[in-house]
């Protein structure tokens, strides 16, 4: 897997995804994005990969658009190159999915990260969506998962203010799983993944999928589709598994299926 | 340009031996704090925080005041107008308190208002005994700013700091010891010297070992104690992957002083 704007690297069972290019704080071009649903697609799609991780590298997650790209733009030509409906596979992406966030996660940038299942942010992480400042709003999600996950008065606090927050507030919010010295977030994200890559997968795919529909159901829904995937699980051998090494006492090894 | 020339001579900024040393340079005023200060104060600090030669700040007055506080004469003027102020104040202040290295205030004299939220914001704070901190904020009508309602309870407690700054009466600089406020009491012969060698001595230390105490502390300002101990482990293994740290070890194991490298002290901004 070579590609220009993304490096892919496999941890065992973690695949780490690098935004990779600093020079623009990874501004995120239609290239790089075409990339990194391919790299996320296929990493979902090998048996080995148990568990990802999102980042942009030790400076910067993402300041988001290639505003210099957009600028002269009409509404037809961005609706037919649709750039912020193309994230389709990073939210679709069914395994766990880890942003490890320094610095400035900004505009599509902070999308990116909301679109993950844990944020692991280092100490000078900063995010926002700063799009209101230039005539617009966000586009990939900012106006919509913002709410679904600190409510909504923070949520139009950052859309409609367009200041950025930082990391120990994101904390507070609940919008960040855990803070830590810039120096470590890559690693802490990649054992966050180890761990979470150890579990029983088809498990962890469920439960994503269940926490997922909590925030797009009733909650009668919510409950069925929950009830239904926990008794699915009974079908598979890693719940026969997991069971008989709790009994026994010892590790499981979960093997998937 | 006028402006420029100016904002260089209210504030004498030079780095010697690692050391970083910005003196507040309006002895005429008592070094009272109008914008071209401030936003001198705010370049020095920015420029002490990015420069990698720079591992210890020191701030001090010129003449016999640390700093007076604002420059009630700019209050009325277009130049006063609080936000430009807030802005200015908050730059100056966090940065101080979050620059990854330790910043040292040398209490040269009176320190009031935003003078006194100057010093309290560094990490240690060595005064002459003249020296003493002033929040009379009431005596004019206002309310207390520059990050004292926060700096100050901190170090001493809430009744006493709401006893100063109800009052408007001084904390006299044996008194402000007493209370752990300032870390020692110096002769004014002897301040520049033993603030020159303390800051010295810490900027021959392991930098980068120095800035993760302060990044911890100040994290776990806001934290619960697991959260800080987890902070703290993190950064620890951080520190064990440095040269500095295997310095110490061959230093102490083969009885001898260690030599730092040291380096940037702060987190990969």
């Amino acid at each position: 897997m070579e590609y220009e704007n993304v490096l892919v690297d496999l941890d065992g069972p973690v695949g780490v995804v690098t935004l990779n290019r600093p020079r623009v704080l990874n501004a995120l071009s239609p290239v790089l994005v075409g990339e990194l649903n391919d790299a996320l697609g296929r990493l979902d799609a090998d048996p080995e990969v148990r568990a990802a991780v999102l980042t942009g590298g030790p400076r910067v997650f993402a300041a988001g658009a290639d505003i210099g790209d957009m600028s002269e733009r009409s509404p037809v030509e961005q609706l037919q190159r649709d750039q912020t409906g193309r994230w389709g596979p990073v939210a679709a992406f069914t395994k766990p999915l880890i942003a490890a966030v320094n610095g400035y996660a900004l505009g599509g940038g902070c999308e990116l990260a909301l679109m993950c299942d844990l944020i692991v942010a280092g100490d000078s992480a900063r995010f926002g969506q700063p799009e209101i400042n230039l005539g617009i709003i966000p586009g990939a999600g900012g106006t919509q998962r913002w709410p679904r996950t600190v409510g909504k008065y923070v949520a139009m606090e950052v859309n409609l203010g367009g200041a950025p927050i930082t990391a120990q507030r994101a904390y507070q919010l609940g919008l960040v799983n855990k803070v830590v010295p810039a120096e470590v977030t890559i690693e802490v994200a990649r054992g966050i993944a180890h761990q979470l890559a150890a579990k029983a997968p088809v498990a962890l795919r469920l439960a994503k999928e269940s926490v997922n529909r909590a925030l797009e159901t009733s909650l009668q829904e919510g409950l069925a589709v929950e009830r239904k995937n926990f008794y699915f699980l009974f079908a598979t051998e890693d719940q026969k598994e997991g069971m008989r090494a709790f009994l026994e006492k010892r590790k499981a090894q979960f093997a998937g299926r | 340009m006028a402006e420029a020339k100016t904002a260089v001579e209210v504030v004498r900024y030079t780095v010697e031996n690692g050391v970083a040393w910005i003196r507040l340079n309006r002895p005429e005023t008592m070094n009272a704090v109008n914008g071209a200060l401030r936003r001198a104060l705010a370049d020095s600090v920015k420029q002490a925080d990015r420069d990698e030669a720079v591992k210890v700040v020191v701030v001090t007055g010129e003449g016999r005041a640390f700093c007076a506080g604002a420059d009630v004469r700019e209050f009325q003027s277009r130049e006063g107008a609080l936000e430009g102020i807030q802005q200015d104040y908050e730059f100056l202040l966090s940065r101080l308190w979050s620059m990854a290295k330790p910043t040292i205030a040398a209490m040269n004299g009176v320190a009031a208002g935003i003078g006194a939220s100057l010093a309290l914001v560094c990490d240690l704070r060595y005064a002459v005994p003249q020296a003493s901190f002033v929040e009379a904020f009431v005596k004019i009508g206002l309310t207390v700013d520059g990050g004292a309602t926060w700096l100050l309870p901190r170090l001493l407690g809430s009744a006493k700091a709401l006893e100063l700054f109800y009052t408007g009466d001084p904390l006299n600089a044996a008194e402000a010891e007493r209370l752990g406020v300032v870390n020692r009491v110096v002769e004014p012969e002897r301040l520049e010297p033993t603030v020159r060698e303390l800051a010295e001595r810490l900027a021959a230390g392991p930098s980068h070992a120095l800035g993760a105490i302060k990044r911890s502390v100040g994290y776990a300002m806001n934290a619960t104690l697991e959260e800080a101990m987890e902070f703290e482990f993190h950064l620890q293994g951080v520190q064990m992957r440095r040269v500095d740290f295997k310095e110490g070890v061959a230093a102490f194991l083969e009885k001898r002083q260690p030599r730092f490298q040291g380096g940037g002290s702060g987190p990969p901004a």
